[in-house]
């Protein structure tokens, strides 16, 4: 049983106890109109309320921008003595919202696939998730119903919904849930899957921007469209700049790079974020680009968020709806656009 | 806080280069070199796999093994001075240390070859990989029929391994038929013509014969063309394609050909996986 019944300032005032005592970070007020993921202590504006989706979306501190592979030092005699640099330090995210959750959840789908990356799973292994299931759009660009990343629960140590009033439900998912609650005297719920059929009712529908398709049909319809002229409508404003990839909570590429110690005899190697939207991502050595204009690139964006990494992994769509590309995008290109003509195309045909 | 995620002890291997040493440095043209490594453990790699090579401090980059499978701890590159990286590799002298990652890729099967009449084309540097698989089919000549190469290259001074493909030549099993675009007034002992020029002229069963390819993203489409005009079917025709990875592991993103990863399910692929793949070849 690991359900309880609190208060919404019950609850902030839980958070902020782990703030104190952890390295803990919530959505906090990042200039005048945006929000971050910083570092919170126990005097923190930590609150439910007021929120946009975060610039960066939080699984990002599990995937930095740089992240150091390893160091390595060479001796007179040339030998490199080399070094991985794991990032072990215990960490709490607090205040993430569903299509973030997702995020995280698709996140760790893609990197315990296959060769499964040490440098990621020692940050999640690390990593308590708190999350907050959202009782009201964040904002007008959120299509997160549209994509079913709304209720969304995989990947999170405890979830919090606000209910009627002042009540919030306080569910621990996993042990680190329930660790992070030992101690709290929250009363115990006993009927909590009906409260939240209720928070579920409650909330206004529609609920964030739609698609005007299904999102599980979405693989079929992009399939038939390779050739279709929406790509270049959707890119002819297009920069190329890559801001879209950089703030998506599914884009995970990355560029690799070495750099030399002014002693040059030592260094680190480095994956940095990459972007499949930049005009040398798909470049080989002999000098031949395989996507060299942008509306070659725009479709692969879309496709692998709509379709390959989908028909890949079996997880749904890896596009959460949070917004975040469209809201970033010097040039108003919205993702959710995009895939909506592609879908209205398709019933016209 | 306790640790309870399922990977929470995942090594970091995959990611860290072991250290060859050069032991043996060859001009083979004037971009690319020759180079034989000592690894500290034999690879085990096989045919048609590629490692991801660097320079501790200037970079990394993936090239394709040159030598056939060894149960020694011997490892071949041929390597294009093309960037920064490569000019730095170009430079090395034996006793110099190269970080080596892999193997990495699908690479051949020697099985699929069993019985099979064999017809490899190169394009210069597709010569290197394809070398991996000559070496081992040159080996074990008498298990096949036939085994014809084509190998093409822009002019004489290009060619690669032209020492050894002229051995191969002398060989029983081997037909190799060595083509250049054009002479430019260089001497040249072989034919001038686009490496697709011999198919016509060529025995090519379409029950029998295997076809393996790799070369510039353009000689492709050529080769196929004229492979269909001999009704070969496409899950019997072999490319090896060149993506620019930079993890090895399919995760990096670069070397994805609409939804299969090169550095993966290829970069040795049956042309009937991807002849349906727009971004597969030009």
């Amino acid at each position: 049983m690991s359900e309880f019944l609190t208060t919404v300032s019950s609850a902030v005032a839980w958070i902020k106890g782990l703030a104190g005592r952890h390295e803990l970070f919530f959505p906090l007020k990042h200039g005048s109109a945006n929000y971050s993921f910083q570092p919170a202590g126990p005097s923190a504006d930590i609150q439910f309320e007021k929120y946009r989706p975060t610039i960066v979306p939080p699984v990002k501190k599990m995937l930095p921008a740089r992240d150091t592979l390893f160091t390595f030092v060479k001796s007179p005699s040339g030998e490199p003595t080399v070094t991985p640099t794991l990032d072990t330090a215990p960490r709490i995210l607090a205040g993430v919202r569903p299509c973030d959750l997702k995020g995280i959840h698709l996140m760790d789908t893609i990197f315990e696939n296959g060769v499964a990356d040490a440098y990621y799973a020692a940050r999640r292994a690390n990593t308590a998730v708190i999350a907050y299931a959202c009782p009201k759009p964040c904002d007008d660009r959120a299509f997160c119903h549209a994509v079913d990343s709304l209720d969304h629960r995989a990947g999170a140590d405890v979830i919090l919904t606000p209910l009627k009033g002042d009540d919030m439900l306080v569910e621990a998912l996993t042990d680190k849930g329930r660790e992070m609650l030992a101690g709290v005297d929250f009363p115990k719920c006993a009927d909590a899957a009906a409260r939240k059929v209720g928070a579920v009712a409650a909330r206004p529908e529609p609920f964030g921007r739609a698609l005007g398709a299904k999102v599980s049909a979405l693989p079929a319809v992009i399939k038939k469209q390779w050739k279709s002229d929406l790509w270049d409508k959707h890119t002819e404003r297009c920069f190329s700049c890559g801001s879209c990839n950089l703030v998506c909570p599914t884009c995970y590429c990355f560029d690799v790079q070495d750099d030399l110690n002014l002693d040059t005899t030592s260094g680190h190697r480095t994956r940095t974020w990459d972007a499949c939207m930049l005009p040398e991502f798909a470049a080989v050595a002999g000098g031949h680009n395989f996507r060299p204009n942008a509306a070659a690139r725009q479709r692969h964006r879309v496709k692998r968020k709509f379709e390959y990494l989908t028909e890949r992994f079996h997880e749904g769509a890896f596009c959460t709806g949070c917004g975040r590309c469209g809201r970033q995008c010097t040039a108003g290109i919205d993702i959710l656009d995009i895939v909506k003509d592609l879908a209205s195309a398709e019933v016209e045909s | 806080m306790t640790t309870t995620h399922a990977h929470a002890k995942v090594s970091p291997d995959a990611y860290l280069p072991m250290m060859g040493k050069v032991v043996e440095v060859r001009e083979m043209t004037a971009r690319e070199n020759y180079f034989r490594l000592e690894l500290p453990r034999p690879l085990g790699h096989r045919p048609g796999q590629f490692v991801m090579v660097s320079v501790l401090g200037i970079g990394e980059a993936p090239i394709s093994i040159s030598n056939g499978p060894t149960t020694t701890n011997t490892l071949e590159l041929v390597i294009r001075r093309a960037g920064r990286l490569t000019q730095v590799l170009s430079e090395l002298k034996p006793g110099d240390l190269m970080g080596i990652r892999g193997p990495f890729g699908s690479g051949f099967d020697m099985s699929w070859f069993d019985g099979k009449e064999i017809l490899i084309v190169a394009g210069g540097l597709g010569l290197v990989p394809l070398r991996s698989l000559i070496q081992p089919l040159v080996a074990n000549a008498d298990k096949y029929p036939s085994i014809t190469l084509l190998s093409g290259c822009r002019n004489p001074a290009e060619e690669l391994y032209r020492e050894e493909v002229r051995e191969w030549s002398k060989h029983p099993k081997l037909r190799v038929i060595r083509l250049v675009d054009g002479t430019e007034n260089m001497p040249w002992d072989g034919e001038v013509g686009l490496v697709t020029a011999p198919i016509p002229k060529l025995d090519i069963k379409p029950d029998r014969t295997i076809a393996v390819l790799c070369g510039p993203p353009v000689m492709y489409k050529f080769v196929i063309i004229g492979l269909n005009q001999k009704n070969l079917p496409h899950d019997r025709i072999f490319v090896d394609l060149e993506r620019r990875m930079k993890c090895g592991v399919g995760k990096c993103g670069h070397c994805q050909i609409n939804d299969v990863y090169c550095c993966q399910d290829g970069p040795v692929f049956r042309f009937s996986e991807i002849e349906h793949l727009p971004e597969a070849l030009l």
